[in-house]
This record gives structure tokens, C-alpha cells and sequence, in this order.
């Protein structure tokens, strides 16, 4: 599985891009347009056409007709057309039209034929109404970019904002680390539990050593699988770039993904963007070793806390379905804490942020963003009592944990409740 | 092997409100087998996890060899709980070796000693089967070696020939025989009166928490023996009766024709000689025996009775 699970994950990219690319529908729209806004007749081509150059052109995946009187309905059934754009004078007020459609089409040619609609009128406007020049017009939208800067750091653009960005990308792995690691546990503790060979090894060793080495061993069993599926993965990618740059993505593809895909979500614009300075200067700015380590300390620090919990889970019950009161509770914090990971990319020194950071079961992702965005000397206090927490509440945990899980795992047949698990902690040896 | 001692003082347990030993005490005589008796839930599982330090006792001590019970003690101890269970998807050779090294036997060790049992039982292709593959006779086999692999002092089997066919049951019996000639120690707990007869020296037999009975087997059926004899003869049951008069009780009989069985009581003191003096002119003897009531019949007895501790 270890192996397994990269190229199947690497295979699913790519069948999710080749299906996108592959299925784009063929659209045959028909324009009518009843008061001729944008449309004109070329007498000897005896045909209508878009009369502002540029707009409305045909390519392999989209034709575009025009007419100002719209067929019959039974005509349109059984014609070529697959859409129809209607409009009349009233659009530039009541600003709405029709598109009717035989079969429903996707969002991204909707929007696309809106689109086109939209900056054909607007030319028009522009153009004829207003009577101005359109470029000089465009030039009239003015998108202004205000470069964050630090008052402590006034040299440089704070690229802060991007690098809670990339800090994301490491709270996501812990998240799933912890959340798939720590089940774990509790079902290796289950399976020694049912098949009853837990008594003849706690003759040997002491339950808390047992329960010590079933977090440690799995703990270590995931952080193999992790670096494992970090370099295949990364095997792969570049495997994949190759195959990409060398044609698999032509031109047409490239069109044709174009009238599909809405502004913004472009996929090959993701590799310009990385060949931009900008988000090279973001990687520099992240204070890796400082980066990479914590990251490590907060991936095993979490998986250690939840592994203890889990443990003891597993000990409470005698199969996987009782565990189900007892998950919920212990899920929940981390569920939380991958939400106010995602609001601190957005609010990166919100308070929010900060003080979930320093809570134990909520650290490990939230300050994973922090971290990525880096500490000054006025708040790198807050980093190092977020460790000193966490590895309290680690300790806290794991002893809590052992009581429940030394009398647990003995006990067969009762379903505890949370006092009843309470009680468990004072039991004497 | 210099052979162990085990003594338990006033061991005293309680789960939750439910009282699980109340003020037990025992003593294992150095390389003997021990038999320990009761009905379910009356507390053996209890004290074997305490001997093992799966749990510990809320009052009392326990000794070993004189010493109080140390984690060191658990190396010397083996242990076959009466839930019997394995990784089931580990290999058989590799974890025995496993569960031999917890123990604290080495590896090699360990391998030679696995390799000898495997001869012995001859299951050698079964080395390498992952335990899910076995039958189980075959995995209650393989959990019997692996509670002796490490060549324990003390051997704590809890029903042991649970689940075991009359062959197996046999070559298991006959296998706690050779531990003891050994020198090993046994406690033995189990239902399985027969093989408390055959094998064990002293029981112990524990009902409702408390310890009710304790002593050599053959003590303690002489304790409950209650003067009956069983005489086989052919001739007239009436004389043989009118014979009996005042000094013997007719319990029952059984005829086939001629030859009749009964069941006699010795009443005021007589022994076995005047009632064959009593009886021997009026019936062809063809044989005698005196009724030594069976471990199982004195378990029964004892604890329906709910006789208080001695």
C-alpha cells in the first residue's frame, strides 16, 4: 500500500485531466438577436454575423450562428443547434436574455457565452455610445495592488500572506497524518483485545509499556509510509511535468479547456505562476530548517496526543462498533482545528489564530500557518509556549490514557460510560 | 531446575463493588502440581492474574520462592490463560520466538528450543503457516508450547485440555507430567475432575471468593469418604440382607438374575471385616470395594452446599 497508494494517487490526477480535457462538449449556439445589436447581414454570404470583429468566434469546440428571428421549436429540436441565445433591444435595460438550451450545458460554457455576450454589448457601449476609444477605456479600470509591508520590515513586500498559504499545505498533511495514524492505534489495541493474546503479553510487560510501544511502533510505521510517499510522489510529479511539456497538453486541448474553464482556474497557468519571482520569493522568505522541524515535532507531538486518546479507546471497547460515542469527542478538535487552520490563512495574526495555537489539541495544524509566516522577537514567546503545552498535554494524555487502557483491556463485555472511564483512572494497579 | 515455591497470604480483591477474593491463602509445595478448583466466577481467574501482576491485589502478599512477587518473577512464570489467543496473522515460528524473547529468553535460544518442540510434536511444516491457517487443536498445540518454550518455574495452566480430543488431551497430560519430573511447579486450574485425580498432589478449591477446601487429593477424599462399599454376589438378596441387621445399611442395589450389586454403609463403628464376616455365610462374594467419593463428586457436594471456609 505503500507504494500503491502514490501511483494510484498520481494515476487518479491524471485520468481527472484527461477526462476533463477529453469531454468537452461541441456546441453549435445559434444568436438570435431581434433588434440586429451586434449582429449584421453579409448579402453575399446571404448569412448573419457578429458585427463587432474578435467576438464570437467559432472554434473546434464552439460554433456560434446568428440570426434576428428565432426558429420554431420543433425546428430547433431537430436542428443542428444546441443552444440558443435570445435577446431583444430591451437588454441593454432589464440586462437579462435567454439561453435555451436541448441539453443542459455545462457552467463553464454558460458563463463563457455570457461572458461574451457581456464584453461584446459593453464594446459596443463603449464604442458607439459613448463614442470612446476602447482602449483608452480599458486603461479606464485601474486594478491596484497594495504591497503588504511590516512597519518592523518596511524594505521588503511581506509576502506574509502567502506563506500561511504554504504553511496550509502542512497543516492538511498533520491533519490527515494524525486523523488516519491515530485510528489506527485504536484498532490494533481492539484486534489484541478480541483475539485475547493481550493477557499472555501483559504477563510479560506492564499495560503502559504495551500501550507505549503500539503508539510508537505505528507512529513509526506512518512516518516510513510518509517519507515513502513523499519521494514517489515527488518521482512522479516530475515524471508527469515531462510527459505534460512534451504534448500531451497541445494547443487545442489548451483551447478547448479555455472556453470551458473560467477565469482564474486555468491549470497551465499554474506553471507560469511558478516560473514567477513572486511565489519564489515567497519560498525564500519561510525559514525552512525552522520549518521542516517544527513541522516534524508538531507531526509526531499530534499524533502522539490522539494516539494516546485513541489507545485508551480502543481499550474502553471490545469491538469497532462501540467505538463510535467515544471517536466523536476526540475527532472533533481536530476537526476544528483543520477550520481555524484554514481561517488563519485569512486572518494569519487574528486572535483566533494565536490562541488555538497555543491549545494543545488544536496546535499542530493552526501553527503550522503561523510558522510559515514566521515569528518576530515580540511573539516567538507564543511558539515556545505552544511547545512547552503541547508536551505537557502529551504527558497528561499518555498517563490518562495508561489507567484507562491497564483496566480496559481486561475488561470484556461492558460498555463503559465516560464515568464509568473516570472511575477506571483511580483503580488501583 | 532448582524447583520454586508459591505462597499466597490473605489475598483480598474487589472490582467495582464486586468482591473477587476475600482473604485467600495458599501454599505450593516446590515442583509439585497444584490443582486449583471452583465453579465459574468464584475467583481462580482473579488470583492467577494477580500471581502474574496482570493486576494487583488490594490486600494480601504473594510469594515466590519466599521472595514478595518482583517484575523479575514474571520471566519465570508461564502462562496459558483459559481465553487462548494469537496474532493471527503473524507467523507461527516467529512468534512463539517473540513471545518466548518478552520473556526474556534470546533469540537464538529461543530458535534451538522452538526447533526441539517441533520435532517432538512433529508440526515442523507448520513453521512458517500464519496462525490464522491453523486448526483448533493445532493453535491450542501451538499456544501450549509457547506458554513452556521459555522453560518457566512456575507453570500457571488455565484449562488446559479445554478443547483439546482425548489424543491431544493426553500427549498435553503427558507433556505436565514430564515438566514436573523436571521440576517445574504447576498450578493447574480446571473443571476437568479426572485429570485432577491423575495428576495433581494438593487442591485447593475456591467458591464465592473465599477458599473452602484445601489439601492432598487423597486427604481430602478420605475427609469426605462416608463408609460405603460396593460388594458384587451371587445368592439370595433377602438373606443377604436379613445378614446386614443393625450394624449395616443396605443404600441400594442393582440385580441381574443371580448377581446382584449393592451399595452397603458401615453404621456403628463396624469396619469392612465384620461385614464380610456378616455376610459371608449367606453369599458367594465375587468382589469388594470401598466407595471413595470422586473429586467431582466432593466439588459438587462442597460447593452446593456452600460450606463455609475452613
Amino acid at each position: 500500500m505503500t507504494f500503491l497508494a502514490p501511483v494510484l494517487f498520481a494515476g487518479l490526477m491524471a485520468a481527472a485531466i484527461w477526462v476533463s480535457t477529453s469531454d468537452t462538449d461541441k456546441h453549435h449556439v445559434l444568436v438570435v438577436d431581434y433588434a440586429a445589436i451586434i449582429t449584421a447581414y453579409d448579402s453575399t454570404l446571404n448569412k448573419h454575423y457578429c458585427r463587432i470583429p474578435g467576438k464570437f468566434q467559432s472554434t473546434e469546440t464552439i460554433t456560434y450562428d446568428f440570426r434576428t428571428s428565432r426558429p420554431d421549436d420543433q425546428d430547433f429540436i431537430d436542428g443542428p443547434y444546441t443552444l440558443m441565445v435570445e435577446f431583444d433591444e430591451g437588454i441593454s435595460e432589464n440586462l437579462a436574455g435567454h439561453l435555451i438550451y436541448k441539453k443542459l450545458p455545462s457552467i463553464q460554457v454558460a458563463q463563457s457565452i455570457t461572458r461574451e455576450l457581456e464584453s461584446t454589448l459593453e464594446m459596443i457601449k463603449v464604442t458607439e455610445e459613448l463614442e470612446m476609444d476602447y482602449e483608452k477605456y480599458k486603461r479606464l479600470r485601474m486594478p491596484i495592488s497594495l504591497v503588504q509591508k511590516d512597519i518592523q520590515n518596511q524594505d521588503e513586500a511581506s509576502t506574509k500572506q502567502e506563506q500561511a498559504g504554504v504553511g496550509m499545505v502542512f497543516s492538511i498533511i498533520i491533519f490527515f497524518f494524525i486523523f488516519l495514524y491515530s485510528a489506527q492505534v485504536m484498532r490494533g489495541v481492539i484486534e489484541e483485545k478480541t483475539n485475547r493474546i493481550l493477557e499472555i503479553i501483559v504477563s510479560s510487560v506492564k499495560p503502559f509499556e504495551l500501550m507505549m510501544g503500539k503508539i510508537i511502533g505505528i507512529g513509526l510505521v506512518g512516518l516510513t509510509q510518509f517519507f515513502m510517499w513523499i519521494g514517489l510522489s515527488f518521482v512522479i510529479m516530475l515524471i508527469g511535468q515531462v510527459v505534460f511539456e512534451s504534448g500531451a497538453l497541445n494547443s487545442a486541448t489548451v483551447q478547448g479547456m479555455n472556453t470551458g474553464v473560467p477565469e482564474g482556474m486555468m491549470q497551465p497557468d499554474f506553471y507560469a505562476a511558478l516560473a514567477q519571482n513572486e511565489v519564489f520569493n515567497v519560498i525564500l522568505r519561510i525559514n525552512w530548517p525552522l520549518m521542516i522541524g517544527l513541522f516534524l515535532f508538531y507531526f509526531i507531538g499530534g499524533y502522539m496526543l490522539y494516539g494516546a486518546l485513541f489507545a485508551a479507546i480502543g481499550a474502553a471497547v471490545d469491538n469497532e462498533t462501540d467505538t463510535q460515542q467515544f471517536m466523536t469527542p476526540v475527532m472533533l478538535p481536530l476537526f476544528f482545528s483543520y477550520f481555524v487552520a484554514i481561517m488563519s490563512v485569512q486572518n494569519p495574526e487574528g486572535q483566533a489564530s494565536t490562541i488555538f495555537s497555543l491549545v494543545p489539541f488544536t496546535a499542530p495544524p493552526v501553527m503550522m500557518v503561523r510558522i510559515a509566516m514566521g515569528f518576530d522577537s515580540g511573539t516567538i514567546w507564543q511558539l515556545i509556549l505552544s511547545i512547552v503545552l503541547l508536551i505537557g498535554a502529551i504527558v497528561a494524555t499518555t498517563w490518562f490514557a495508561g489507567k484507562v487502557y491497564r483496566v480496559g483491556i481486561l475488561m470484556y463485555g461492558k460498555k463503559p460510560s465516560y464515568k464509568e472511564l473516570w472511575k477506571w483512572v483511580f483503580y488501583k494497579g | 531446575m532448582s524447583s520454586v515455591s508459591l505462597k499466597v497470604e490473605n489475598v483480598s480483591k474487589a472490582y467495582a463493588g464486586h468482591q473477587a477474593l476475600n482473604d485467600v491463602s495458599i501454599s505450593v509445595d516446590p515442583g509439585s502440581v497444584y490443582g486449583l478448583l471452583g465453579p465459574n466466577g468464584a475467583g481462580k481467574t482473579s488470583l492467577i492474574r494477580i500471581i502474574n501482576q496482570i493486576t494487583a491485589p488490594d490486600s494480601g502478599h504473594v510469594y515466590i520462592d519466599n521472595q514478595p512477587l518482583s517484575h523479575e518473577h514474571t520471566q519465570i512464570i508461564g502462562y496459558l490463560p483459559e481465553e487462548r489467543g494469537l496474532y493471527k496473522k503473524m507467523k507461527i515460528g516467529e512468534q512463539m520466538i517473540y513471545l518466548a524473547r518478552l520473556k526474556g529468553m534470546t533469540s537464538a535460544l529461543a530458535h534451538s528450543k522452538l526447533k526441539g518442540w517441533f520435532e517432538k510434536f512433529e508440526i515442523q511444516p507448520w513453521w512458517e503457516k500464519k496462525v490464522e491457517e491453523l486448526s483448533k487443536g493445532m493453535a491450542q498445540k501451538i499456544q501450549f508450547i509457547s506458554t513452556v518454550l521459555h522453560e518457566p518455574k512456575l507453570l500457571i495452566l488455565d484449562e488446559p485440555f479445554s478443547g483439546f480430543d482425548p489424543v491431544n488431551a493426553q500427549l498435553i497430560r503427558n507433556e505436565i507430567l514430564e515438566l514436573k519430573r523436571k521440576g517445574t511447579t504447576i498450578i493447574l486450574s480446571t473443571h476437568n475432575m479426572t485429570s485432577v485425580e491423575e495428576i495433581c498432589e494438593k487442591i485447593a478449591l475456591i467458591n464465592k471468593s473465599k477458599k473452602v477446601l484445601e489439601g492432598s487429593v487423597s486427604e481430602i477424599r478420605a475427609m469426605h469418604k462416608s463408609d460405603l462399599y460396593s460388594i458384587v454376589f451371587t445368592g439370595n438378596l433377602l438373606a443377604f440382607t436379613n445378614a446386614l441387621w443393625a450394624n449395616f445399611e443396605l443404600v441400594n442395589s442393582i440385580s441381574e438374575g443371580q448377581k446382584h450389586i449393592c451399595t452397603v454403609r458401615l453404621l456403628r463403628g463396624n469396619n469392612l471385616n465384620r461385614l464380610l464376616e456378616a455376610t459371608l455365610p449367606h453369599a458367594e462374594i465375587v468382589s469388594v470395594q470401598e466407595i471413595i467419593p470422586s473429586m467431582n463428586d466432593i466439588f459438587v457436594q462442597t460447593v452446593s452446599s456452600n460450606t463455609p471456609a475452613i
